[in-house]
């Protein structure tokens, strides 16, 4: 693989990590975390969709439940932050595989909609399990976590975290997508058929593909959830889901590259459209339904396109 | 010395229509076996179920003394059965080493870990991997493209890629389906000539095709398949002189069959 | 806890009309995906629509509850149609999640269009029939809704008829039959699609209509019902009608029970839990699919 993006990779998460050194803007650095754990997300969903070709509305509900996870794992019973991401990431890889088992025996069109009843599902419960999630009210005054005796509790300390969340995040997909492994959700998504006559099963692939994609939504999830610092039901609000489709449909479905790049551009994007909730959710809209008839692999996918064009003219 | 497939008694219907009903056949190691027969005489479903892609509704196959009857095709593929498509299927977007390297993956003893550790085992194995897809590569003829996206290849030469691909974890048996269809002349020569050179290297083909005069060329026996029943078995010469194949196909004499067949060579 | 055989008969009463109203979203839902293999997620939308436009029609109509409604479901109709010419005719079968991808962007569009200019405010409005109904019993039942559920049954009936006895009915059962099969016999796949969209688009609008004066009104409405409508098309079985209407009704029934019962929660999660159970025991739906059968 080309090593280029991995050296401007690494070059740019570095230059993230002095993003608290060069602004004192609580804004800024609010902004900052949202970018970073928003490509966390985007990242994930670009696995199960991208790579392995399942579009799957689900992140939305891994998302919430990670984060009512972390927040109960600390307020209700008693937890430290990290233990509660923890719990994020498996409580969400369960309910993934469980899920996911009847539904991908069926087919795409089943899984879209099973996952998107799914996300649906998670936000009526978080509204109405009132016993569990406190309802519409929420669990406000989430406590910043703390580390070997000292507490991430500013806004920039806490931006650090969530660097390092990301980071890691980043890299165990990344390591992921280039592997043999990932190699074998691409071929599943281009010819299924002719993955089963190779002699490789796609089940296991699709599973393991659905329930890691499930664990780091849910664990961003609880480390955005710590950064707003309250927890309540419109954290699963649909513009969430929104957000991270619409990165990786611009950046590229497929390309993780594209679709990290992606994602850290247009995070600042709902600060800069921030005039209207209305035509902001409006322009996402017409993003998405433009995205879809003029570009629908993404800046990625066109790149691509245009360096195929010219290996083609190159062999005649 | 039994045979390397044995397919006993292979039935498979449809909404009352029987596909197949009772076919056996058999295919010897290190032989280049035809199945031929016309439309809607169950080749491509005979196919499908012995390669696991369908179900069959009764019969019994074996693979080098194994019976496979009712694995799932991944299984079967693993058995050492391995087949083509008539639709080609190989990784458009991958590039002809990707696909190579896919095929042969599932046959290496490396695992993840083995990978995540750049482990001993994993290196051997991506290193043999590599230099049999050369080899292939080379017999195919497609050096050229090594590195290259498959989507732009031709028609057949992506048929030639699916036949190097079906031939990378060194199968016991290869089963192409139609490989020639839809392919040109000159191409066809091509596919000719390496399954041939394959086949005095010792693999083993069963090949289903319309192409009369590429199973001559190249089967040392010819299964025929008419309405489901297997019809006439032979060597080519035998099967094109047998007066109920012609029948079946053309509805001919055998003299009316041979000026037919003057006529279109 | 003693069941009074009142309150389940009002309960009863209450899933049908509840489960006619889902059923009007599902058949539309599994017409669209028999024609043309996409799901349609503006659906919600299309009634919300329809419910908005009786809303604008009945005060111009002077509460004439018949004129606004056929209004209503024209328009939406019509919607149907310039959105099938828009945004869905260039889709190619194989296009599913580029579909979905359409589908959602136009429902994130029309919901905050909708907001934008008429406020989520939920609106309500009346009819020429005002709260008047029928007693049955100690049970009362509005006309609104009798009539609501008639105008249900007749859209049926008389969707029954179009796919079973006309030509244009027949070219859409043959298409979600065998796609190939039918364009070889002249069926024009863009025809067939555009009347499919405009149809189920109807039959959204007419659901809309027949809710507007029973409850509010607001630019979510549609959101909330999708979601199950798409939990019982998978249940009934992808682009099997009478399947998404059976189910559609049982739901109803199922929710009307439970909600008389226990908590709301479970109300809602019993169509996500049916539908996982049922695609446990049968991947395919609880009737096979494959085509529009039309019993």
């Amino acid at each position: 693989m080309n090593r280029l993006p991995l050296l401007l990779g690494i070059v740019a998460a570095l230059a993230f990590a002095a993003l608290p050194l060069v602004t004192t803007s609580n804004y800024v650095i609010g902004v900052g975390i949202s970018a970073l754990v928003f490509t966390v997300a985007a990242a994930a969903l670009n696995l199960i969709y991208g790579f392995t070709g399942l579009l799957s509305f689900a992140q939305l509900g891994f998302w919430g439940i990670g984060g009512y996870a972390t927040a109960l794992t600390v307020v209700t019973f008693g937890g430290t932050f990290w233990q509660g991401l923890v719990w994020a990431a498996l409580l969400n890889a369960v309910v993934a595989l469980a899920i996911g088992y009847p539904t991908l025996r069926t087919g795409r069109h089943a899984f879209v909609i099973v996952t998107l009843t799914f996300a649906l599902l998670v936000t009526l419960v978080a509204r109405d399990w009132v016993d569990l999630t406190r309802g519409p009210l929420g669990i406000p005054d989430l406590p910043r976590p703390s580390a070997f005796g000292h507490r991430f509790a500013s806004t920039a300390h806490y931006y650090w975290v969530a660097w390092g969340f990301s980071v890691l995040m980043l890299a165990f997909l990344y390591a992921l997508c280039s592997s043999r492994i990932g190699r074998t959700l691409v071929a599943i998504k281009q010819n299924e058929p002719l993955v089963r006559a190779q002699g490789i099963s796609p089940m296991p692939y699709k599973l393991a593909a659905f329930a890691i994609s499930a664990a780091v939504t849910g664990a961003a999830g609880g480390v955005y959830t710590f950064h707003l610092g309250i927890i309540d039901p419109l954290f699963l609000d649909f513009y969430y889901m929104q957000t991270f489709l619409i990165i990786v449909i611009i950046g590229g479905a497929g390309s993780f590259w594209g679709v990290v790049a992606a994602g850290v551009a247009l995070s600042a994007l709902p600060e800069v459209l921030r005039f209207s909730a209305d035509l902001r959710m409006i322009i996402y809209g017409v993003i998405l339904v433009a995205a879809m008839f003029v570009m629908p692999s993404g800046i990625a996918g066109w790149l691509r396109e245009r360096r195929l064009q010219r290996m083609r003219e190159a062999l005649r | 010395m039994s045979a390397l497939l044995e397919v006993t008694d292979l039935r498979k219907s449809y909404a009352g229509v029987h596909a197949l009903d009772g076919v056996s056949l058999s295919v010897e190691a290190g032989s280049i076996t035809g199945l031929i027969g016309p439309n809607g005489s169950g080749k491509s479903t005979a196919i499908d179920c012995i390669s696991g892609f369908q179900k069959r509704d009764g019969g019994r196959i074996v693979l080098a003394g194994r019976d496979i009857s009712g694995l799932p095709a991944h299984h079967i593929a693993r058995a050492g059965l391995m087949r083509t498509f008539q639709t080609v299927r190989i990784y458009e977007r991958l590039s002809l080493r990707d696909n190579l390297a896919i095929a042969a993956q599932q046959f290496d003893p490396a695992t993840w870990l083995d990978e995540f550790l750049r482990t001993r085992r994993y290196r051997d194995a991506v290193a043999a991997a590599e230099g049999r897809a050369r080899e292939l590569v080379e017999l195919i003829g497609l050096q050229r493209y090594w590195e290259i996206e498959t989507g732009i290849l031709s028609y057949g030469q992506k048929k030639l890629v699916a036949l190097a691909a079906a031939l990378m974890p060194r199968p016991r048996i290869v089963v192409l389906d139609e490989p020639v269809a839809g392919v040109n002349p000159s191409r066809i020569r091509e596919i000719e000539a390496a399954l041939a050179a394959l086949n005095r290297a010792g693999e083993t083909f069963l090949i289903v095709e319309h192409n009369v005069e590429f199973i001559t060329n190249l089967c040392h026996r010819v299964i025929v398949l008419d309405q489901g029943r297997k019809l006439a078995e032979g060597t080519a010469q035998e099967i094109h002189t047998d007066p109920r194949v012609l029948e079946a196909y053309l509805g001919m004499t055998p003299e009316m069959a041979e000026a037919e067949m003057r006529g279109a060579a | 806890m003693t069941i009074d055989a009142v309150y389940l008969l009002q309960l009863t009463l209450n899933g049908l009309a509840l489960g006619l109203l889902y059923a009007l979203i599902a058949v539309g839902l599994s017409l669209i995906f028999g024609v043309m293999e996409i799901i349609n997620f503006a659906h919600g939308e299309l009634l919300m629509l329809g419910a908005f436009a009786m809303t604008f029609a009945l005060p111009v109509m002077g509460l004439l509850y018949w004129p606004a409604l056929v209004v209503a479901v024209i328009t939406i109709g019509l919607a149907g149609y310039v959105i099938y010419e828009l945004l869905l005719a260039p889709l190619k079968p194989d296009e599913f999640e580029r579909s979905i991808l359409i589908t959602l962007g136009l429902s994130i569009i029309i919901i905050h269009v909708m907001q934008y200019f008429f406020t989520a405010t939920p609106r309500m409005v009346d009819t020429q029939y005002g709260f008047e109904g029928v007693n049955i019993g100690s049970i009362r039942i509005t006309w609104t809704r009798v009539i609501g559920a008639g105008a249900a049954l007749a859209a049926f009936g008389g969707l029954y008829l179009v796919l079973r006895h006309t030509q244009f009915g027949r070219a859409m059962r043959a298409i979600a039959q065998n796609r190939e099969a039918a364009l070889m016999v002249g069926i024009r796949p863009r025809v067939v699609a555009r009347n499919a969209v405009v149809l189920a688009s109807a039959l959204c609008g007419l659901a809309g209509a027949a809710i507007a004066p029973i409850q509010l009104v607001t630019p979510y409405m549609g959101q909330f019902l999708i979601f199950k409508a798409f939990a019982l098309v998978i249940i009934g079985g992808l682009g099997n009608i009478p399947g998404a209407i059976v189910a559609a009704l049982g739901l109803g029934l199922v929710e009307s029970w439970i909600g008389g019962f226990f908590e709301i929660v479970w109300q809602e999660a019993a169509v996500f839990l049916i539908m996982i159970a049922v695609l446990f025991v049968r991947p395919d739906g609880l009737f096979k699919s494959g085509g529009m059968r039309v019993g």
